[in-house]
């Protein structure tokens, strides 16, 4: 079996003991890799009614099948355990270099259970595995807990890692690497509630791929193309955030001030074209990325001097930016730098102060209950040093580190009208009011709202992808047909390794000859769709065996009554009508039951046990 | 003309595909520390690719000089180790200030794949570029790996 090392390793952190088992064909062809791989354990190790933050969940870490190889922009690792946020099967995936790592060190996949007595973390160097206790990295942040372990270990070791936030079982934490972040869901705290600080690797295994030559030759066929686009100049000149000033001003969904509006007026501040050539000081990439969206954003003056973050993404220029009406991106920067360094994810801590900014306004939350002026016209100081609160669990900080939904329950007082969230998980930067398609995928996201599960917003606001043309974003009509195909395909990525953002360069049918390349398999197109479908199955199976069902699944209140107030989608909204005919629409094409659980005979067709 | 591989660390975003691209050229397998040349990554700030300069900026050619059995040789300006009288001692690896000379049973060093270096093929942000050697270039890689070895 080429390009796979066949090996799981299962690490107890309450016994100290690790062990290695054997995959074969069989699984690689069912799982693929990546999301697949991590999706299948946790399917099958947590069990149910588990405590996300107790010892019984399990989170798993999986290498994508291109991980290692050489395939521009295929360098992708996927976590997952149970969400602490959602309460669902929940995975996260980021660029770092650790899931390449783990497979040279001889495992495609890392499943960790149980709780250490003391903070420790797992050491792995090819075929030895250590738990090391190390409280004195407890209490250090992102940038530094990879620096101590670097020393110690050897500066080529690759290490992820959780800030304070992940410590202080925040339930928007993150997992930190090489200053890119698996941001959504909350798995930072599942990190924090086994004790386990970081995980260090050091592989020195060749990986080998069934055709060398002709994976060298794909990769140059491949790069050429990606040099040749536009999105290369657009990504590599101002990043993922390219497309804001568009989704802002052409199509009106970019949800501003706590989603009270749809069009951020103050959006040239915050947009890269303006920015980018004034702070970008040089291009970053994640593992393998031969055409990169990252960007080394330095502030050298004024209030927030020193600020050097790898970003600023398009989704947290939303989230620290719009959604909190901070049009300083200064001010973004340094909130963005200290979410990496506690380790929160910048969507659900931005859309959590913008939340906050508003009950302020409506007067259901007091300055001196916060401590000081937590309003959008004092965004500039009020959200850096509110998400500091946040991550030191500090006076109001406290109310809000948990993201929105806890923050309601607590605060009280008719609050979650102002929430916004789908199953506990703060949504991206779409006002899905004037898209409803990504409306519905907010909702059938098994994680929570999100625009990765899907990838929705790209068919409704280009109006055509993959197999479809003419996608009307203001029609509900046949979604729940294209969001179940759409979120089948995003699954190979997620399993494959491949970044989402190069799903337009290698559209499924153009994959096999990849995977043929790295492991001498033959799949199909509809092959590889299986594989999707089965991993978003297990999903929803272990979701509805946890009791998330359909109630559970539905839109803000914001999003089904108050029309977007402004701009180009003025005046649309999702009604409950729409919402119930698209999750209809969705079950019947998934062939799950009208509450959202996946039919026996779906799951027998799908061989999920 | 003769050409070199010009390391800029400004335009590197350390992706490391050219570790992989070496290495799967040379051996049609991925090792990165088999690759001929390095890519290093320090904090968010940092990121570098170390290459084989042929000792066109090493005043007393390292490898070559240092070599106990002479099998390391420089000939048309490209530096290269003699497989048959290396016996893997592992001193030009040691001396090699830029920290390409690799070792396997034998050391090894960049050959430039024959005049095509496949490492630049896959560098659109021309952190390495094939053309005249550029000693400042090469300057700024040796500073940026002495203060590696600093304190941090």
């Amino acid at each position: 079996m080429k390009g796979y090392t066949g090996k799981i390793l299962k690490v107890d952190l309450t016994t100290d003991k690790s062990h290695t088992r054997s995959f074969d064909e069989k699984y690689a062809r069912k799982y693929l890799g990546g999301q697949g791989f991590a999706v299948e354990i946790v399917f099958h190790a947590v069990p149910k009614d588990a405590d996300p933050l107790g010892p019984e969940n399990v989170l798993a870490m999986a290498g994508g099948l291109f991980d290692g190889f050489p395939v521009g922009t295929g360098g992708k690792v996927a976590f997952a355990a149970k969400s602490p946020a959602t309460g669902t099967l929940a995975e996260s995936i980021m660029g770092g270099s650790i899931g390449p790592e783990l497979k040279h060190a001889g495992y495609d996949a890392l499943e960790i259970v149980g709780k250490a007595a003391r903070p420790s973390y797992i050491f792995i160097e090819d075929e030895k595995v250590e738990v090391i206790e190390a409280p004195e990295l407890w209490g250090k942040d992102t940038r530094e807990t990879p620096e101590i372990l670097k020393r110690k270990h050897g500066w080529d070791v690759k290490v992820a890692c959780i800030g304070p936030s992940g410590e202080k079982l925040s339930r928007i934490a993150c997992i930190d690497c090489d200053d890119r972040q698996a941001g959504r869901a909350g798995l930072g705290a599942v990190m924090g509630s086994k004790n386990l600080k970081a995980i260090v690797i050091r592989g020195t295994h060749d990986l080998v791929p069934a055709d060398p030559r002709g994976l060298l030759e794909i990769a140059l066929r491949y790069q050429k193309i990606y040099e040749a686009a536009p999105s290369f100049v657009e990504d590599t000149k101002y990043g993922t955030g390219e497309f804001l000033g568009w989704v802002n001003k052409e199509k009106g969904v970019f949800p501003t001030r706590n989603w009270q509006q749809g069009v951020f007026n103050e959006r040239e501040k915050i947009d890269p074209y303006y920015w980018a050539p004034k702070y970008v000081t040089k291009n970053k990439a994640c593992f393998a990325c031969t055409k990169p969206c990252g960007k080394l954003f330095e502030v050298k003056g004024g209030k927030f001097m020193g600020v050097a973050i790898d970003g600023i993404e398009y989704e947290t220029l939303y989230s620290l930016g719009g959604a909190c009406g901070n049009s300083d991106v200064e001010s973004v920067a340094r909130a963005n730098e200290l979410c990496d360094l506690y380790g929160m994810d910048t969507i659900s801590a931005g859309v959590t102060v913008g939340f906050a900014m508003e009950l302020v306004q409506r007067g259901i939350v007091t300055e001196k209950e916060v401590g000081f002026k937590l309003t959008f016209d004092n965004a500039s100081d009020a959200v850096p040093k509110m998400i500091e609160l946040m991550g030191k669990r500090e006076g109001f900080g406290d109310v809000l580190a948990d993201g929105v939904k806890v923050a309601a329950q607590r605060i009280g007082k008719g609050s979650d009208r102002y929430a916004i969230h789908t199953k506990g998980m703060e949504p991206p930067a779409y006002d899905v009011r004037g898209m409803k398609g990504h409306g519905l995928a907010y909702m059938t996201s098994t994680r929570g709202a999100c625009h990765l599960r899907a990838g929705f917003y790209a068919p409704e606001l280009v109006g055509k992808f993959w197999k479809w043309e003419g996608i009307d974003r203001f029609s509900p009509v046949n979604k729940g047909y294209m969001v179940s195909q759409t979120e089948n395909f995003m699954c190979v990525y997620d399993s494959i390794g491949l970044c989402k953002f190069s799903r337009g360069f290698y559209l499924i049918a153009k994959l096999p000859e990849v995977i043929k390349a790295i492991t001498g398999m033959d799949f199909t197109e509809d092959e590889l769709l299986k594989i999707g479908e089965r991993a978003h199955n297990m999903k929803g199976a272990f979701n509805a065996r946890e009791g998330v069902l359909r109630k559970d699944w539905l839109l803000p209140q914001r999003i089904l009554e108050d029309p977007i107030p402004d701009g180009p989608s003025k005046g649309s909204k999702i009604s409950v009508e729409e919402m119930n005919m698209m999750l209809d629409d969705y079950m019947k094409a998934r062939g799950w039951s009208a509450d959202g659980v996946p039919s026996p005979e779906k799951l027998s067709e799908l061989g999920i046990e | 003309m003769v050409k070199m591989l010009v390391p800029y660390p400004e335009n590197c975003t350390g992706c490391r595909f050219c570790e992989m691209a070496c290495s799967i050229y040379h051996d049609g397998k991925v090792n990165h520390s088999d690759a001929r040349l390095q890519v290093h990554r320090r904090g968010v700030k940092i990121d570098f690719p170390s290459v084989c300069t042929h000792c066109v900026s090493c005043d007393d050619n390292c490898c070559v000089l240092h070599c106990p059995v002479e099998a390391i040789k420089k000939e048309d300006g490209r530096v290269y180790v003699n497989q048959e009288e290396c016996t893997a001692c592992g001193t030009c690896v040691e001396v090699c200030p830029f920290g390409v000379m690799r070792m396997e049973e034998k050391a090894f060093n960049c050959d430039l794949c024959g005049g095509d270096p496949t490492c630049v093929k896959f560098c659109p942000m021309k952190a390495i570029v094939y053309e005249e050697p550029k000693p400042e270039q090469y300057e700024k890689v040796k500073n940026l790996l002495k203060a590696e070895e600093g304190p941090q």
